[in-house]
């Protein structure tokens, strides 16, 4: 594999850019290239309201011949309703990993890795204290997969969003691992996700901007010397030239659009709907891009305590998933929150559905695959048995529009199964080997 | 006959052994002739130049009317000489013979054919220069300081603030028990806690806080270990992650690490928490007797993995401090001082990214900088103020109408939002070159006497940064007119933490140890000797040369003690801690802190003798006498010697089992050719030959089966006055401590360190009436750190008419050997 400064070296661009030179296209961009595969795996905390998450009766959601008679959305997945055809739900496949930490941290910290968290210092609601995950989760064993090889490879291998996530590292708010103790912050600042992004590119636009009157004042500055200590500024005005010349060139410039953010978004709670929606533009144009082939995106917390006012829910999230079933008005209010969640990844669908897919056919949708999933099955009951799956688009090649019942395997099975779809087949296990039981799901392609 | 010898050691050019390894401590090239301390007596060649060449080609081969084209070009000795053989005079060539014609091309090219003869005979003056790597680093780090409050001065505290909670949390109204001064982070608290009486074993927490003072810029590595909930915030502001956050306990992960990269001698704010009690929900259901324990430990540049230690921490606040990330190019340190009189591509692409880097930090932090709320309705005036304010300290003076417009006017009224107004404002600033060049932003059309140009020359000259709020009053105040008014500034900023660790700098280039020598010992005679032995022999020395630049307070034990040159030499006692201690014969608890202690009765001598000089200054297994007399000869008294022709390997003690060290080296260097300068560095070498390869004492030598007495007996031929002869280090610390060479030598190496300008270019009597202040005030550093930025900061006399003006004179233009 080329790293990045022998692919400027071959580009034939000199050393004094380099700062300014990033976004490239994906390192594999000269490659020829199969189909691409990518992932988005999408968190939204505190289980479901099962009886309108979970549709009455398996069987499928398309349309298409030969379904005669589709599976009536539950309440919650309408915003699907445009993408019945590339829609998969899985029930029946329950996080069976045990051990230290309460539910919420434990659905949190092995939601990702199928592995038991070490014990530790952090107190749950209940249970034993415990700490970190005690294994790397499955979106980072693919990044390390894809990143292996020289026709998958991309700038960032994955990338890690997130929306209103707590400025705390504990287990109820890191999904991610690259490792045993290892948690990934997500970036929940579309700023600086933009920054690591385009940060670059717009350093190159600032540096263009200011060059003429650089210029003018170099020569104002040289004029008022006397010749022996005009020499050297000569020099530099010159290094000034020929730096403008390779910002110039056509080397330096990004081939997709940049997104656009609205400024001043300041992270708090009422903004939740703005900042979803400025992520899910960084999400698409870094999957356009090739900046990433995995990505995640974390919709605050285990535990999460969004008040979505917006959609008339004054009281927490968490607060309201421990009303029991029998709190109609609760149960109200976490099914608007659950539909408001599958609205943003229905958006997110849409938009990858929008944007073709660059050098190949169809759109980005053809060839990405949402996970939508959550820390827990139920709130009130803290269950980690059926754990909400929902799969939007064709990426991973599964067969799609309906809803199956797994009746009950681990979630590693899941997480193999995925895997393989994204070509890394040579994986046999993955976190607890006891629950990898037969190996990859099987049923979903 | 002494001048004879005078003239041989100076002038003759061949023949000077030196070993392999030398080149790896000291820099080819050494100091510009320009700057040479004496005068060069007449070599052969210039006699038969006078009568052969003198009549055509006039003197210094500027031309005559015959020959008008000036003797200049590229040939080598060799050429020249072959050319001359066969070419002149131009009536006879027969006239003058092949050896004749070898030494006068051996002349013409050193005096002022070569291109290096050339440049050493530009007349001295100030070149407009960049700023150098250092000096970008600092004047980042001061841009942003200036706009937050100032960081502590210099005292004596030491160690961190420590309070102590009976809590889980670090509420000091509900939790706090007491609060102390904790010299180091280093505690085993066992199952009980700090104390039973107070505390409950599950339930306690404790949080040390103050600031660090690493000695030197560098990167430091810090670990944190601990088996319970621990963060280290380490020049964050509060408002950002901590550095380490190890709030959360997990398996049996009990060490975290983070590097950092610190500029050296500022203070940067430190706050270490630690709380036994688990996190997260407030339930003690499942608490159990555990242990607890927490150290704070580094490991800094050319160090070891040590508990911070206490000399190093201050129980003061500061603010956080801005350390660029940017990699530069290193300087060029060619002739022997960092200067910035050239620019590079790689040079300015590290330029341009760094003032990128800068503007983003302002970018991040500006509601703290500019001191206005995100939605404040006056935060567009605010930030252009920020934005004016910060141009006029980067450039050093104020915005005169033309300059305020393409600063901050028109980048505020063109950009699209605040932000971007903001950063191309700051862009256009630190890419001028009334930024980035030195000189630069006094040339332009300023009326004198400049007293913005005189306060950026006394703060680049003390603190390689830019003027403190002080400064820009007086110079506003026209209050830097003077040199009383001068020297009042100077005395006043001498005392600043930035000025102690510019002085450090370069008190490490002038011992040559500022690159971290790497050490080697042999492990069989020296099996005592480790890293951790190393590491503290460089701590021992830089607590001692920080002690005789500045003086010491007075003490319980010791009187105070004074910033005096010559101490540098003649003081006898080293500080050692509890490993170096017992490595010297001193007997202390293993755990010790440094302390001064007298060792080996009194016949210690200073750096001469110091455990670091002398160790680094040999090799594996033996002494070297050549390393130490050439550091001697050149860097303490200030002596030209150049490098040997050809690089010679050291005998091998092994192929002469009967030979000592010093007889070893004197028959290496017995021949005509070596002599010329080795009679100048092995006596001075000789002379520490008490000292052995790990810096311990000794009487006798002894290796396999041989067993000499040390003879240190030594001399020196200053260059006035009458040879001077000394036994040992003790003697010959007296000798250098009244010398006017070694004085002279520092004087000069001080001066361009802190103005990185040719001495010479303040006229030919600077050195000499620098040198006699010096000594009239008993070698007081500080007192010639003043004396020196006092000369400096105000412009140059009128020296053009003193030397020949650059400007009257042609350009050479080589090649230009017409045949006349």
């Amino acid at each position: 594999m080329i790293n990045r400064r022998e692919l400027l070296r071959r580009l034939g661009v000199g050393s004094a850019v380099l700062p300014f030179l990033g976004n490239l296209p994906s390192l594999a961009a000269t490659a020829p290239t199969a189909a691409k595969k990518r992932l988005v795996v999408v968190f939204s905390p505190d289980g479901v309201v099962k009886k309108n998450f979970w549709p009455t009766e398996m069987g499928a959601f398309t349309t298409l011949p030969p379904v005669v008679q589709p599976v009536e959305l539950p309440p919650i997945l309408r915003p699907f309703e445009p993408f019945r055809d590339q829609l998969l739900m899985l029930k029946g496949v329950h996080d069976k990993v045990q051990g230290d930490g309460d539910r919420h941290m434990r659905g949190m910290g092995c939601l990702l890795t199928g592995i038991e968290l070490f014990p530790g210092n952090i107190q749950g609601g209940s249970d034993t204290p415990a700490g970190w995950s005690s294994g790397l989760s499955i979106d980072q064993e693919m990044r390390n997969f894809l990143q292996s090889k020289p026709e998958t490879a991309t700038r960032f291998g994955s990338l890690e969003f997130g929306v209103l996530v707590p400025n705390r590292a504990d287990t109820w708010t890191r999904m991610v691992y690259t490792g045993p103790n290892k948690p990934v912050t997500p970036v929940d600042d579309p700023y600086q996700m933009f920054h690591k992004l385009y940060g670059q590119l717009k350093d190159r636009e600032s540096m263009k901007s200011v060059l003429d009157e650089l210029r003018e004042d170099l020569a104002t500055v040289a004029n008022s010397l006397p010749a022996d200590d005009r020499r050297i500024l000569e020099e530099h005005a010159a290094l000034v030239r020929n730096f403008e010349k390779e910002l110039s060139s056509h080397h330096a410039e990004v081939k997709h659009a940049v997104p656009v953010l609205e400024q001043g978004i300041v992270e708090q709670n009422d903004h939740m709907p703005k900042i979803s929606r400025m992520q899910t533009e960084l999400v698409v144009a870094s999957l356009a891009a090739d900046f990433t082939r995995v990505a995640t995106l974390q919709y605050t917390n285990a535990v999460g305590q969004a008040h979505m006012k917006w959609i008339g829910v004054e009281e927490g999230q968490h607060d309201l998933s421990h009303e029991p079933n029998s709190n109609e008005s609760a149960q109200e209010k976490l099914t608007k929150i659950d539909t408001w969640y599958a609205g943003e990844i229905a958006h997110l669908a849409k938009r990858l559905a929008e944007t073709p897919e660059p050098g190949g056919n169809g759109s980005l949708l053809d060839h990405t695959t949402i996970l939508w999933t959550n820390e827990l099955g139920e709130g009130n009951s803290h269950s980690l048995d059926d754990i909400p799956w929902v799969m939007v688009g064709k990426g991973l090649g599964f067969t799609m529009g309906r809803a199956v019942d797994f009746k009950g395997v681990p979630h590693n099975r899941l997480h193999l199964a995925l895997a393989h779809a994204m070509g890394h087949t040579g994986l046999t296990r993955f976190g607890n080997p006891d629950y990898c039981g037969d190996g990859p799901l099987t049923g979903l392609v | 006959m002494r001048t004879f010898a005078l003239r041989l050691r100076l002038h003759v050019r061949h023949g000077w052994i030196v070993a392999v390894a030398c080149a790896a401590i000291l820099p080819a090239g050494g100091t510009r002739a320009d700057d040479a301390p004496a005068q060069p007596a007449a070599p052969p060649g210039l006699a038969i130049y006078r009568e052969h060449c003198l009549r055509c080609h006039g003197d210094n081969g500027v031309g005559t009317q015959a020959v008008p084209d000036p003797l200049a070009g590229e040939r080598s000795i060799n050429q020249l000489a072959a050319y001359i053989d066969e070419t002149m005079p131009e009536d006879d060539p027969d006239k003058v013979s092949a050896e004749q014609s070898r030494q006068v091309a051996e002349y013409i090219h050193s005096a002022f054919y070569s291109a290096v003869a050339r440049d050493r005979n530009r007349p001295a003056r100030v070149e407009l220069s960049r700023l150098t790597v250092r000096q970008y680093e600092n004047v980042a780090a001061d841009l942003f300081g200036s706009f937050r409050w100032n960081a502590p001065g210099i005292d004596d505290r030491r160690g961190l603030r420590a309070e102590y909670f009976n809590s889980r949390d670090f509420n000091r109204e509900k939790g706090l028990v007491y609060e102390q001064i904790d010299p180091e982070v280093d505690f085993d608290f066992g199952i009980e806690g700090p104390d039973p009486e107070r505390f409950r074993p599950n339930r306690f927490a404790i949080r040390w806080s103050g600031s660090i003072v690493p000695p030197e810029t560098g990167i430091y590595e810090f670990v944190l270990r601990s088996d319970q909930a621990v963060r280290l915030a380490l020049n964050t502001a509060w408002y950002e992650p901590e550095l380490i956050d190890a709030t959360v306990k997990s398996g049996t992960d009990t060490e975290f690490r983070a590097s950092l990269r610190l500029l050296g001698g500022r203070p940067y704010p430190l706050r270490l928490e630690f709380s036994k009690a688990s996190q997260g929900v407030d339930d003690k259901t499942h608490e159990h007797p555990r242990h607890a324990s927490i150290s704070l430990l580094w490991k800094p540049p050319h160090g070891t993995l040590e508990p911070v230690p206490a000399r190093v921490l201050i129980p003061v606040d500061s603010p956080q401090v801005f350390v660029l990330k940017t990699p530069f190019p290193p300087d060029d340190r060619s002739i022997g001082y960092e200067r910035g009189t050239s620019v590079s591509q790689e040079w300015f692409a590290a330029a341009s990214a760094a003032s990128v880097e800068v503007a983003d930090y302002a970018l991040a932090h500006v509601e703290h900088l500019a001191r206005v709320k995100r939605d404040a309705p006056d935060r567009a005036d605010k930030v252009r103020q920020f934005a004016q304010a910060f141009a006029e300290r980067a450039i050093r003076r104020p915005l005169s109408a033309d300059l305020k417009a393409l600063y901050v006017e028109r980048p505020f009224a063109d950009a699209p939002d605040l932000d971007a107004a903001l950063k191309r404002s700051m862009l256009l600033v630190l890419g001028s070159p009334r930024f980035l060049f030195r000189e630069a932003a006094a040339a332009v059309g300023t009326p004198a006497p400049d007293g913005f140009a005189t306060a950026a020359r006394l703060s680049f000259g003390l603190w390689d940064s830019i003027p403190d709020q002080q400064l820009r009053d007086a110079a506003a105040r026209n209050q830097l007119a003077t040199p009383q008014q001068v020297r009042a500034q100077a005395e006043r900023m001498v005392n600043d933490r930035r000025t102690r660790a510019k002085v450090r700098d370069f008190l490490f280039t002038w011992l040559r140890l500022d690159h971290g020598p790497e050490i080697v010992k042999d492990k069989t005679r020296f099996s005592e000797f480790s890293p951790e032995i190393a590491g503290d022999m460089r701590t021992s020395l830089e607590m001692f040369l920080d002690d005789t630049v500045w003086g010491t307070a007075a003490t319980a034990s010791r009187p105070a003690t004074r910033s005096d040159f010559r101490r540098l030499f003649t003081d006898d006692e080293v500080y050692v801690n509890g490993r170096l201690g017992p490595f010297y014969g001193v007997s202390m608890r293993a755990d010790a802190p440094f302390r001064r202690v007298r060792i080996d009765e009194g016949r210690r001598a200073g750096v001469l003798s110091h455990p670091y000089m002398a160790t680094v200054l040999s090799y594996a297994g033996s002494t070297s006498p050549i390393h130490r007399g050439v550091f001697l000869a050149r860097n303490v008294l200030g002596n030209v010697l150049k490098p040997p022709q050809e690089a010679i390997a050291p005998l091998a003690p092994d192929l002469h089992p009967t030979l000592s060290t010093r007889e070893r080296v004197t028959m290496q260097t017995s021949s005509v050719a070596c002599q010329t300068c080795h009679t100048m560095i092995n006596p001075l070498g000789f002379a520490l030959e008490e000292f052995d390869p790990v810096g311990r004492y000794r009487t006798a030598e002894r290796r396999g089966d041989l067993e000499k007495p040390i003879d240190a007996s030594g001399s020196y031929l200053p260059r006035e006055g009458a040879e001077e002869t000394f036994r040992g280090a003790r003697e010959l610390a007296a000798m250098i401590a009244g010398s006017r060479d070694a004085q002279e030598a520092f004087v000069r190496n001080l001066f361009h360190a802190v103005v990185k300008q040719p001495l010479r270019a303040w006229g030919p009597d600077t050195l000499d009436s620098l040198r006699k202040s010096f000594a009239a005030n008993d070698c007081d550093v500080r007192r010639l750190l003043v004396d020196i930025i006092t000369v400096a900061a105000l412009p140059p006399p009128a020296t053009a008419s003193a030397t020949p003006s650059p400007a009257s004179a042609p350009p050479p233009q080589p090649p230009a050997e017409k045949p006349s």
